[in-house]
Formats: C-alpha cells, structure tokens, sequence
C-alpha cells in the first residue's frame, strides 16, 4: 500500500457488504494510486463484483469506507459518475442500436466526452459503426463495452471481468487496449479470474477469496513471497489420478489440463524425485518434464490449498 | 431533461426499426377501429363517431399497459437498465424518457386513427382537433401512470401480466371500452364511476355526440390528471435500475394510494352524477338521428310506410308482422304484438311489441324478434333509410332491414328508448340506388339481452 494517502484514487477500508445471511465483503482495505492498473484477482463468488459495484456507486456498502476520485459513490453518484468510466461484467444494450448512436447517446449524458471518431478508431469498431448491437461479434461488443467505458474521458476505469468468455485472441486484443489505458496513466481497476491477465496487465494486484484481500503487492512480490515454489509440468505415458500425485512429498497441490498434468512443489527437488519414484514404481514413463516458476494461482492455492477456478 | 430527450428519441428509433414493435404501435390499433367500426358500429358514420373514443382509449389503455409498463419491466429483467445506471443520469430521468417515447408514439397512431376513420368510415370529426389532443394527452399520461405503477411493484415480468391482466380486463370490460356502458347491467354501471377509462370513453362521447365542451369534463380530467401524477410519482420514487432489486410488501401496499383520486371520483359520480341518463343519453344519441325540437311530424318527401292507423284491420296487420320467440337461443320467451291507441304524437295508433325474454336452464340467451316482410314501393326517390317513431322501457333493442338482394348489406341499429316518443333513423344506402330489388324486404326489431318483461310501441315508419 502507499505511504502517500493523498495520492490514491480509490481508498477502501473495512468494506462490508452483506447480501441476507451471505458475508460477501468481510472488511477488504485497499488503495489504488493515480495511474495505476490495480488487479481484484480472485475466484468466481470472492466479491470482485460486489467491490467495484461499490466503487462504482451501484450498491451500498455495509460497512467499511470508500472514496473514489475524493468522493463517496454513495453520496455524491451524479458527479463521481463524470469522472469515471465502467465496464459491465455484462453488457445489454437494445438489439437496434448502432454503435455509433449508443456511442453518441451515452456521451451526450456527460459534461464532457471524448471524441467519438477517436473511440471509434481505437477500439476497432470504425468499420462496425453502422452495425446494430445484435449483430456485433462477442469480441465487438465488448469492445464497444469498453469504448461506452471510455466516452467521458474518464480518470479511472473500472473494468469488470473484461475478458470473460472471450477466446485467446479476442483476449489480447483486449489487453491491448488495456494497456494503452497504462501508457496514458489513467487509473484503471480490473476484476478477473485469469491469472496470465493479472499477471500481465496489472500493477498491483489484491487477491481475494471469500470476501476477503488475502495477498496484496505486485504480481512479483507476490510470487517471491510464496516461498519460492515451482510449477511443474508433467506429461506421462499412462494416465494416473491427479490425487495420487498430489499425495507425493513435497506436492501441494495436482490438476490434469488436457492430458497434462501440473503440479504446484515445494521444495522443488524433494517433488521431482518422488515423483521419480512414484512412476517407477507404477511402471510408469515420464514423457515430458518443465519446470516453471510459480504464478499468482500458485500462491492461491498456497493461501488457500484451493484452485482459483474452484 | 436532456437526457430523458435523448433517451426518449432514441427509444422511438429502436421502436421504427422493430417490426414487431411498429405493428403493435401502429397497425393493431387499426385493427381495433376496422372491428369497432366495421362491425360494431355497421360501417354507421353515427354509430363510429360513438365508437371512436372506446378505440382511441383502447388504444392509450394498451401502450399504457403493454408499450410501457411491460417493457419497463422487460428492459429491467433483460439488464439493458444497468448501463444507463453507469451515466450519470437518475430515476427520474428514465422515467421520464418512457413517458415522453410513450407520447410521442401515441400521437401519430391517434392521427392514423382519425385519418382512417374519416376515409373509410365517412366518421364526421366531431371533436375540436385541440380538444382531441388535450383528451389524448391527459388520457396516456394517466395510463402511462397506470403502466408504470405496476411495473414499478412487480417484481418479476409474470407478476407484471398477472397485475395487468387483472387492471386490464376490468377496464377493458366493466368501462364503456367494448360494451356500451348502458348495456351492462346496474351494479357494473355503478361500478364503472371508478374506473378511470370510464372517464375518457364518457368524455369523448359526450364530447363528440352531444357536442359537449371539454370544460365541461373538467373533473373527469383532473382525475385523470392526478392519477397519472400519483402513478409517476410512484414509478420515480419505487423505480429500479435491477431485477435483484426487489420492491417490499410495504412499498406494495403505500402504492395502492394511485387508486384514491378513482375511489374518490367515483363514489362522488354515484352519488351526484346522475351517470346511467348521462350515459344512455350519449348512447341513444348514436342510434337517433337527432331531429330538430317539435319536428316529429315527417319530412316533407318522406313515405309511409305504416302508420296501424285502420284499428279495423289490426287482425290483418298483426298476420303480417311475424313473430317468432328464440332464433338460434334455446329460450323460453314470449312475445305478441297489440294495436294500441293514442300513438306517437299526432297519430291515433301504434303498434305494441310486448313479452318476456326467458333462457333455457343452462343458457343464457334468448330473444323475441317480430319481423314486417313488406315490398318496396314504386316510385321510389333517392331515399336513405328508414325513420320510425318509438318509445319503450328502456330496454335495449335491436332493429334490421334485410334487403332482398343478400349480397347487399342488412344495416342493423342497437337502441334503448324510454318512455318518451323519439324518432330513430336506420340509415341504408342501397334504397338510393334504383330499383334495389322488387322482392320483399324485411324490417325487423328484437329484444334480446338479460332475462325479464319488455314493451316496444312503434309507429310512423316511413322512407326518408
């Protein structure tokens, strides 16, 4: 967290939101500084939605304090929405609207807005511009999802789940764009439960899990901080349970990809050889063997002995 | 305000470019005025002037109902609701924006109303232009309240129809909207003085049939005016952004207060508005031709046709009119014809059509009809119809003159005449038209409707 208070954009402390007997915020506290991409990285149900629907005025916390751009969503709404600009987890918009009319209607409602020749040009919807809603690809409308984010020329940007359901090169272009929110400065917060996203687009990344920040710091102070675990990557002659890899010395925890297996190990050298050992013994063969450095989801399921999309 | 403009422009571009939607905003009106005009009112110009204002208020009722109500709730459930809660825009400004869209929509269809009513049906535009678009205006700001309350308590589309259909089918039946009100019996008629379309279904009529002034509908339109404040107020204070977002039993019940101006009218309207005459004199309007104050005597090119002035030939007379008891009703009715004497004003005789309409266990119909086969005199001028002079028990009654040629049309004509002389008009334009058929035409009345006594004097029928 930064020392310089005056600084952040968005400051959160002890935030509680209740929805009936379920506690979907038990006091989350952070600050994302001007300029920033700050990453809620967690699983499905962890709160990111619940957290920036705060920010973003939506809903009302139970508890806790907010301020976004020096302003109290809940109080002032009207003036902190000039400033900045969202992204729907999901976007609905009329089937029969243009792009560029909703581009130009939700624009008009501003005190300021960017230009929309520029919008359309950078988002890649130039060519989609008489296009209804209806017919624009998943990737076009959440560009245009973006680009509606982006009308008011906004100082932060709150970006919900960008990415999700989208295919991988649907996905980088998104980052792009992204990125490009990183090269002007401008304050952005993105929710996701993608780890390589995180990892490559944010600066700092809080990681939540039942409402909780359970890891704070950059995608690298976080990794060093798991206690300098790897990743191995395991192909093998015969398939085996997951389960039964995951019992082995010094694993803590084994999935199956795709016929791959990958095991998170700590200490690295104690894991390899007993999995060594474990495939002789089964008459089994080693296909395939990388060795990887850790991720953001290695140091989730080190918190939290789940995997991120459980 | 700029917004709900803009939000209000672009939802009325969405409806332009949905062909489902331009059918339902546009077209299925049409369809109402061509069954009510057409069928309802027999292609009468008298009867489709009455007609309009039941159309036009069907017509406000639907897009108050369906056009915004529904689709506030719709557009809450689909999530298209959210987006707009990102801009910096407020509940008041959404529920603003559908009004207006809900207006400005209306319009032209009232204009397309009129347009087609005029040409197809010769319906004279009895209406001041002004006056229709204060009566169009205050009636979809009082359905748009309407609308809006409701899908402002719903907490799910199903709840929304279930609350519709139940507001709608009462005011659809129970208001004048399809059912003349002085056809329906007392305790509905009473019933009727709290139903908000009552007020613009009778303020039309009154306006168009009797020549009324808006002026003098002032209270109905406050009441209106107030209702559709309430039912905004309502929408603005219970709205929601999200489907999540569910309304409490409490709000529920505290909304109910959109229905006191109508509960107030109403029991006020019972008590000295003098509604049922009000009513059946508009309605007995459509079927009269009005004529001018003491001028029951016939017009000067008119020919009798049968005025039962020889008593002595009454056995005669009465083996001419035929009558027959519950055609195509399994009833038990009863019914015969007396020569009476004096009759209408200034003639010695008159015919009597008396009886009792009875239905069969299980049924409910039945009917009495007294049928007068006669041959079209020689000679016969540019004629228009048929005029007759009657009085009655304020019974409803139904009167036809069936050409001989069938691909002709048989005008038929409903009226309920008390106990006063009045003159009707049955309007039919093929007697203008040379030689329409040298075989017997036949003239018809029938009493049909709820069970009981009826009584019908008839006298002077003539060609006019």
């Amino acid at each position: 967290m930064s020392n310089d208070a005056h600084s952040a954009v968005v400051r959160v402390e002890g935030l509680r939101k209740h929805y009936g007997d379920l506690e979907a915020l038990r006091g989350i506290t952070f600050e994302i500084q001007a300029g920033e991409v700050f990453g809620l990285l967690g699983p499905n149900g962890a709160g990111k939605t619940t957290t920036i629907e705060i920010l973003e005025g939506l809903r009302r916390p139970d508890g806790g304090m907010v301020t976004v751009c020096g302003m109290d969503p809940g109080r002032e709404p009207t003036a902190l929405k000039e400033r900045i600009g969202a992204q729907l987890q999901a976007t609905v918009l009329p089937d029969k609207i243009r792009v560029e009319e909703a581009l130009a209607l939700y624009a008009s409602f501003y005190l300021q807005s960017a230009s929309l020749e520029m919008l359309l040009e950078r988002f890649g919807l130039a060519e989609k511009r008489r296009a209804f809603f209806e017919k624009l690809s998943g990737g076009q409308k959440q560009r245009l999802a973006l680009a509606l984010a982006m009308v008011n020329n906004p100082e932060l940007v709150l970006l919900d789940e960008p990415t999700v359901g989208l295919d991988a090169q649907l996905r980088r272009d998104i980052y792009a764009l992204i990125e490009r929110f990183r090269e002007e400065r401008r304050t952005t917060l993105l929710t996701t439960h993608y780890i390589e996203e995180a990892e490559r687009l944010c600066d700092r990344v809080a990681i939540l899990d039942h409402g909780q920040v359970i890891a704070l710091g950059t995608p690298r102070e976080l990794v060093l901080r798991s206690g300098h675990g790897t990743r191995l990557e395991v192909s093998l002659a015969q398939p085996v349970a997951p389960d039964r890899l995951k019992q082995l010395d010094a694993v803590v925890d084994c999935r199956e990809v795709d016929g791959k297996y990958f095991l998170h190990a700590q200490p690295t050298a104690v894991a390899v050889a007993a999995l060594v050992r474990f495939l002789e013994a089964e008459g089994n063969a080693l296909l395939d063997l990388h060795i990887a450095p850790p991720t953001l989801e290695d140091v989730f399921v080190e918190m939290t002995g789940r995997r991120m999309e459980n | 305000m700029m917004p709900s403009i803009r939000i209000a422009l672009m939802s009325i571009k969405l409806v332009m470019r949905t062909k489902v939607a331009l059918f339902f905003t546009f077209f299925f009106p049409l369809i109402f005025l061509f069954v009510y005009a057409g069928i309802f009112a027999h292609g009468n110009p008298e009867e489709v002037v009455y007609m309009f204002g039941p159309v036009v208020t069907l017509n406000i009722m639907s897009s108050g109902f369906f056009g915004l109500g529904l689709q506030s709730v719709m557009q809450r459930e689909r999530g298209s609701l959210r987006r707009y809660r990102l801009a910096p825009i407020g509940p008041g400004s959404m529920v603003f924006s559908s009004l207006l869209a809900n207006y400005l929509l209306e319009l032209p269809t009232i204009a397309l109303l009129v347009f087609c009513a005029m040409v197809f049906f010769h319906m004279p535009l009895k209406i001041n232009p002004l006056t229709l678009l204060v009566l169009v205006t205050v009636g979809t700001f009082a359905f748009a309240g309407f609308g809006l309350t409701i899908a402002s308590v719903a907490n799910t589309m199903q709840e929304a129809q279930v609350y519709n259909n139940v507001v709608w089918f009462a005011l659809l039946f129970l208001s004048g909207v399809t059912v003349p009100l002085p056809m329906l019996p007392d305790w509905i008629q009473r019933f009727a003085a709290f139903l908000p379309a009552t007020y613009l279904v009778s303020s039309f009529q009154a306006i168009m049939m009797k020549g009324q002034s808006l002026f003098e509908h002032k209270a109905e339109m406050l009441v209106l005016l107030i209702s559709g404040t309430f039912g905004l107020l309502f929408a603005w204070k219970l709205f929601r952004w999200e489907k999540e977002e569910k309304i409490s039993p409490r709000a529920k019940l505290v909304s109910l207060t959109f229905i006191v101006p109508f509960l107030v009218m109403g029991a006020w309207m019972n008590e000295y508005g003098n509604l049922k005459a009000t009513w059946k004199e508009t309605y007995s309007l459509m079927s009269h031709a009005p004529l001018a104050e003491g001028q029951h005597a016939a017009p000067a090119d008119s020919v009798l046709l049968n005025g039962f002035e020889n008593p002595e030939e009454s056995e005669k007379l009465l083996k001419t009119w035929q009558v027959s008891t519950d055609v195509n009703a399994p009833g038990r009715s009863l019914g015969e014809l007396e020569v009476i004497s004096p009759g209408a004003t200034g003639t010695g005789h008159a015919l009597r059509f008396k009886g009792h309409v009875e239905v069969a266990p299980g049924s409910d119909r039945g009917n009495v009809i007294v049928r007068y086969p006669f041959t079209l005199p020689t000679g016969a001028p540019s004629w228009r119809g048929i005029q007759f002079e009657v009085r009655g028990d304020s019974r409803l009654f139904q009167v036809k003159i069936t050409p001989a040629d069938p691909a002709l049309p048989a005008p038929t004509l409903t009226f309920i005449p008390d106990s006063q002389w009045q003159s009707v008009r049955l309007p039919a334009a093929w007697l203008a038209t040379p030689n329409p058929g040298k075989s017997t035409l036949v003239l018809e009345f029938r009493a049909d409707g709820p069970p009981g006594n009826f009584q019908l004097d008839i006298d002077e029928i003539r060609f006019y």
